[in-house]
């Protein structure tokens, strides 16, 4: 039962810096950053994204920053 | 002399005094011969949670090429300038001068409104005519 779930769930991955050749990702670049984070505001695995260690470290960074400016939220529940 | 990226929040309610801010940081840098590569003021935005029950701020971002000492002087008049609610310096390669991501949308944005706008006009006379040629057969 387990494996059934499994491969319905399998999506196409692959890493769009590696692929577009992006080597720099902006904090003030919110429409990218918006789709490596989730809808509670968390940093999305690279597990679920696809994306390459190196350009996961860098959103990862990149997300922080904009966090600390407000430009996104934290989590969902700000008061 | 290095390149640096700064970005800083100012509380809505002293908005009017950024102009005057950013003369006296711009002075700071240009008397110790540095050089200012980007300055951009992105407006008062909606901050996306709330600093110290303020929901607003006026972002600026600036590119500066100067030396070490003069951007402690600035981290410090930042640190103690209470009209400063955020500040964030990071230290870059090179020095940017494009544009940067969230004008370039912001733009974007509005170009869309203004074609949205535009249709809108195009439509409500196109209807216009239309009613007028529906009263004059009327007539």
């Amino acid at each position: 039962m387990k494996s059934f779930i499994r491969t319905n769930i399998v999506k196409p991955k692959f890493c769009k810096f590696t692929s577009e050749g992006i080597t720099e990702i902006d904090y003030k670049d919110l429409n990218l950053l918006n789709e490596y984070v989730s809808e509670t505001g968390k940093i999305l695995p690279s597990r679920l994204t696809g994306t390459k260690t190196i350009y996961q470290r860098k959103i990862s960074s990149a997300v922080k920053r904009a966090r600390f400016l407000a430009l996104i939220p934290y989590c969902d529940n700000h008061k | 002399m290095r390149h640096y990226e700064i970005v800083f929040l100012v509380n809505p309610d002293q908005s009017d005094q950024v102009p005057a801010m950013l003369k006296k940081y711009s002075g700071v840098v240009a008397d110790s011969g540095g050089k200012i590569h980007r300055e951009e003021n992105w407006g008062r935005k909606q901050l996306a949670y709330p600093i110290n029950k303020i929901y607003k701020a006026h972002y600026i971002l600036l590119n500066i090429e100067c030396s070490k000492e003069t951007m402690q002087e600035l981290s410090s008049s930042f640190k103690f300038n209470d009209t400063v609610i955020r500040h964030m310096i990071l230290q870059r390669k090179t020095a940017i001068t494009e544009k940067s991501a969230i004008l370039m949308n912001e733009e974007n944005n509005k170009s869309e409104n203004y074609k949205k706008n535009d249709a809108m006009s195009e439509h409500e006379e196109i209807k216009n005519v239309e009613d007028s040629i529906n009263t004059n057969i009327a007539i």
